[in-house]
């Protein structure tokens, strides 16, 4: 009978946006992928010789340096640490001072670890859409997927040797409210990043500098272990 | 007087007779022609009854937006491709859906600010209630303050800190969760699986994306509905390769009914007829025979134009049991092609045939009459489509079969050798008795045990594409934890609607659980309600606990190198009106899933798990709050359920009443009349008994079948009563096994039916014809031999 149908098809619908409700991220833009504007003929050839030479690797390892200045804080804030990513989308994320941290990140799931309680936790990115949107980003800086990012923002190239593009979220991005830019800066071989700046709308700005990165490396279990990794 | 009028009718047939035939034929060509401007109604709905609450539910499922709503699952098919690909998919199809057919794509949300301090400091205190201010307020001490710094202090050492620090300002407690919490309430209890990507309804893997179009195309109207199903798969042909698409819609469902309807009635037709016209050249090696079969095509041509003209509509279910009206309107063709190839006075035979044959036409008219005491909507066509087909064909079998053949030639038809053997069938035997009554009474044992099924979606005929893209849709979104039902709160204003749905839902959470109710009530209060929150929010703080809070954080902080100020975005606004303007915007948004704006008032639909238990309690519910209802496919079901029996029992005793005073006047034999009838009885134990011992249930569609059979298997009884009362031998028996043969030919090729509807229509009439034609010549004849006394030409 067409009723039960009419049932079904109702739900799904007001399902759908439940499920919009509790999927709410700060991140993420609502801009459609497919209506993006077109980029200047410069900034897409720089971003596909970006993009083709990340391609080249698998693996990665770096050591990085995170530092914020945040209104909140008194002083700077200093986190050193290391990343282990494998293509297509799994990244480990290991923080060594100031409190050891570690997060593996996959399609579908995050484990964690801290050194505070000593405690293993596994959540699912379904039911974590915070995480799972900023997740995605990182993943989009990580893994050298830039030309996505155009979905969401707009870009220009501020320098050309080495290359620093600024991505500028666009007017009715849901980031636009939080973030300013995003400044990715190139290393001289430019087959990946040695440094991510953020800034907010609110001042508050983020460091990311990346050290000794190493691109397809041999990585094996321990380094995407979470628990007791140092 | 019967005499009478049959001559005065025969006679001036015969002075018109070339008048007559003309006008004949002439009528069945431009009702032949008219069968192709007519459209059928495919929907089983109007099998259901006309009763208050079922009517209301229907009502409700056809008049809601609801209805107008085709949901599209997109898929890649390719592993290589990822949601690049998809969305693409989604924007290029969204692209190409366009006016009249589609009227709005909806292809994910997008609502900037949700997260926003202005929207948090606005909605926060109008929708935190006693109970969320008791969980802050047990907060507010030193070791919650601490644990708190320290989860954001920790927060900011993760990636995810990076985009946290100023939601972190304007909310250390983390206030912000528990508005959150209230939102995943209604996710969790969804049990559907949609996640919102860059403003695209998609799969948590990236693989699948949703799409919600809304048409003006209603889901009743069949050419509308195929226009709508070719549109969208030609638009979804021309996608890439990559992606694969599903359709989730009653529009679909329709279709679907229609289609496989036309099929098994054109199957059906097809081979009712090559049968009919094989049994007849066979048995009567005659070829005027064929008039004898154009006799119901001709009726029920013209009585499908007459009813839709008359009704306004037909069913396809109805018309589907045009075989089976055939086979019963082509007895009385056979009854007087019989009773003229007998050889004698030709005149008088079809006269004295006619005379049983009305008894049996008006038998079998009020089997189909009785229908008009039901609700049922589709038994009033059936009724209506029957009753007019029996009338033609006995006009046409009566008055226009005989001069259109001549006679004159005419031998009687069938081997001697063939009719002994009949008659030895036909001869009384005590065994045939005994036999009979043992089965029937094993039968009456079996028959109480028959089940109705409640279940009307096992009626729907869709093809299986159509659920497995269903079931495609399950397995990819969820929604697997059972069917939902819908609580329905109205008012003549937004605001007593949402009234009345907080007071439900209030109930609801203690009766069916606060995770088995998804409301809009849960994000959103009533005015009054948001008014009261917003001064309890007020009173909360300015009661000290500001002071309180600030004092805490400027003690803890340092240990987690807050500054003084780290939270002043929190303080500053704690108290502030907000932001209302965007908080409406946004309520708004919320507002328009949930609610529907009619002529009459506003409706808000919430949903809970379609149980019994859960139906029950919302009932009870529903009960307290006039002007709300339930929209339950289980308690619709159980409705018909009720309902049918009752109208079943009702149009049982009145078709078998009616039949009844019918035979008794016939007969003026109480004897005579309850021998008659007994086919009809043993085909009603015989036909529960089977359906019993093969697993088969009754259903609403064929326990019409079931009535209707009272009239057709009382013919035989009649016939062979009448025929030992007349001694008419052969003859009788023939025309009976004739009849019988028939109508099994034109209700057997429903067995061969794909439609659920229509193959169960098919079983029960087979079953309860085939147990009342062996009755009625192996049963009746015994009965009649050892009861009656023999009465020569009565």
């Amino acid at each position: 009978m067409n009723a039960e149908t009419i049932m079904r098809t109702s739900y799904i619908i007001v399902a759908a946006f439940y499920c919009f409700l509790s999927g709410v991220s700060p991140s993420g833009a609502s801009e459609p992928y497919g209506k993006q504007q077109e980029q200047a003929t410069d900034l897409g050839k720089t971003l596909g010789i970006l993009v083709e030479k990340a391609s080249a690797f698998q693996t990665l390892k770096t050591d990085f340096v995170q530092e914020k200045e945040m209104a909140m804080f008194r002083d700077k804030l200093v986190i050193a640490g290391r990343i282990y990513l494998r293509k297509p989308s799994t990244i480990a994320w290991h923080v060594d001072s100031p409190l050891k941290y570690s997060v593996l990140i996959t399609d579908t799931r995050i484990r964690q670890w801290d050194e505070d309680t000593n405690k293993t936790q596994e959540l699912s990115l379904k039911k974590n859409p915070v995480f799972r949107n900023v997740l995605n980003q990182l993943s989009v800086w990580f893994s050298g997927d830039y030309r996505s990012l155009l979905e969401t923002h707009d870009a220009v190239i501020v320098q050309k040797k080495p290359i620093v593009i600024e991505f500028v979220p666009k007017e009715n991005a849901l980031t636009k409210k939080i973030i300013k830019s995003i400044t990715l800066t190139f290393r001289k071989d430019e087959t990946y990043l040695k440094q991510i700046r953020i800034r907010e709308v609110s001042g508050d700005v983020t460091t990311i500098i990346f050290k000794n990165t190493v691109l397809n490396i041999p990585l094996d279990g321990s380094n995407f272990e979470v628990r007791g990794h140092v | 007087m019967f005499d009478r009028y049959f001559l005065l009718l025969h006679e001036f047939v015969q002075t018109h007779k070339r008048v007559v035939l003309i006008t004949v034929v002439l009528m069945t060509v431009l009702a032949g022609i008219g069968l192709h401007f007519i459209t059928f109604d495919s929907n089983i709905d109007v099998m259901l009854p006309h009763e208050q609450g079922i009517h209301r539910s229907i009502r409700f499922l056809r008049d809601s937006k609801l209805s107008d709503k085709v949901v599209v699952s997109l898929s890649l098919t390719t592993s290589g491709k990822n949601k690049k690909e998809l969305v693409r998919a989604v924007d290029q199809l969204a692209a190409s859906l366009n006016p009249p057919l589609v009227s709005t794509v909806t292809t994910g949300v997008s609502l900037p600010g949700i997260m926003d301090d202005d929207f948090f400091f606005a909605y926060a205190p109008q929708v935190l209630d006693q109970h969320d201010l008791s969980r802050i307020d047990g907060w507010i001490n030193e070791d919650g303050v601490s644990t708190r710094l320290q989860r954001i202090y920790r927060q900011m050492l993760r990636p995810e800190g990076i985009f946290m620090g100023s939601l972190s300002r304007s909310d250390p407690l983390g206030i912000r969760m528990l508005l959150l919490g209230k939102m995943k309430k209604l996710s969790a209890a969804s049990g559907y699986d949609v996640t919102v990507d860059n403003g695209y309804f998609l799969s948590l893997d990236g693989g699948h994306a949703l799409m919600i179009l809304e048409t003006p195309v209603l889901m009743t109207d069949g050419p509308g509905c195929r226009k709508l199903v070719a549109y969208l798969k030609e638009k979804v042909e021309v996608l890439p390769d990559v992606v694969s698409a599903d359709f989730i819609g009653g529009h679909f469902h329709t279709l679907s009914n229609e289609k496989v309807i036309k099929r098994d009635i054109g199957l059906a037709i097809a081979v009712a007829s090559f049968a009919f016209l094989l049994l007849f050249i066979v048995v009567f090696r005659d070829l005027r025979i064929i008039l004898v079969f154009l006799i119901p095509v001709v009726a029920v041509i013209l009585s499908i134009n007459l009813s839709t003209f008359l009704t306004g509509t037909l069913s396809y279910v109805v018309i589907g049991l045009g075989t089976v009206i055939a086979g019963i309107s082509v007895d009385y063709g056979i009854h007087v092609y019989i009773a003229a190839r007998r050889g004698g006075n030709v005149p008088l035979a079809i006269r004295h045939a006619a005379k049983f044959l009305s008894v049996c036409a008006l038998t079998t008219i009020v089997g189909f009459s009785v229908l008009f005491f039901s609700q049922v909507q589709g038994y009033h066509q059936l009724s209506f489509f029957s009753i007019l087909s029996v009338i033609i064909s006995v006009i046409l079998a009566f008055f226009v079969l005989p001069h259109a053949l001549s006679w004159e030639q005419a031998s009687f038809i069938f081997h001697p050798a063939f009719t002994d053997r009949l008659e030895r069938l036909y001869s009384p035997k005590r065994i045939h008795v005994i036999v009979w009554a043992l089965l029937t009474l094993a039968a009456a044992f079996f028959a109480v045990q028959v089940r109705f099924d409640v279940d009307i979606t096992r009626l729907d005929g869709s093809e299986p594409a159509v659920f497995k893209a269903e079931e495609n849709f399950s397995k990819v979104w969820g929604g697997q934890q059972g069917d939902q039902a819908i609580f329905v709160a109205t008012g003549a204003t937004f605001e007593e609607a949402l009234e009345k749905n907080e007071g439900v839902y209030r109930e609801a959470k203690r009766a069916v659980g606060e995770d088995r109710f998804s409301t809009l009530s849960m994000v959103l209060p009533s005015d009054e309600t948001r008014e009261e929150n917003r001064a309890r929010w007020n009173h909360f703080w300015k009661s000290g606990r500001e002071e309180r809070l600030r004092k805490l954080i400027q003690d803890i902080g340092p240990r987690y190198h807050f500054t003084e100020r780290a939270f002043s975005p929190f303080f500053d606004n704690l108290t502030a009106p907000g932001n209302s303007r965007k908080a409406d915007t946004i309520l708004a948004h919320f507002r328009k899933q949930f609610v529907q704006k009619r002529a009459d008032g506003y409706q808000i639909l919430s949903f809970f798990p379609d149980t019994r238990e859960d139906s029950d309690a919302m009932s009870a519910i529903s009960e307290h709050y006039p002007g709300t209802f339930l929209v339950s496919r289980r308690a619709l079901s159980r409705a018909i359920s009720d309902v049918t029996a009752r109208e079943v029992k009702l149009l049982a005793s009145i078709a078998l009443l009616f039949v009844a005073v019918l035979i008794l006047v016939f007969f003026r034999s109480f004897a005579e009349a309850l021998i008659a009838l007994t086919p009809v009885v043993t085909s009603i134990l015989w036909l529960f008994a089977f359906m019993t011992v093969f697993g088969l249930t009754l259903n609403v569609v064929n326990m019409v079948a079931g009535i209707v059979t009272i009239g057709l298997v009382l013919d035989y009884g009649i016939g062979m009563t009448y025929e030992y009362r007349h001694d008419m031998k052969a003859g009788t028996i023939i025309a009976v096994s004739l009849s019988a043969l028939t109508t099994l030919i034109g209700t057997g090729v429903l067995l061969v039916a794909d439609h659920p509807a229509l193959f169960s229509i098919g079983v029960t009439l087979v079953i309860s014809i085939s147990a009342g034609y062996l009755t009625s010549i192996l049963v009746v004849p015994s009965l009649c031999s050892y009861i009656l006394p023999l009465r020569q030409h009565g």
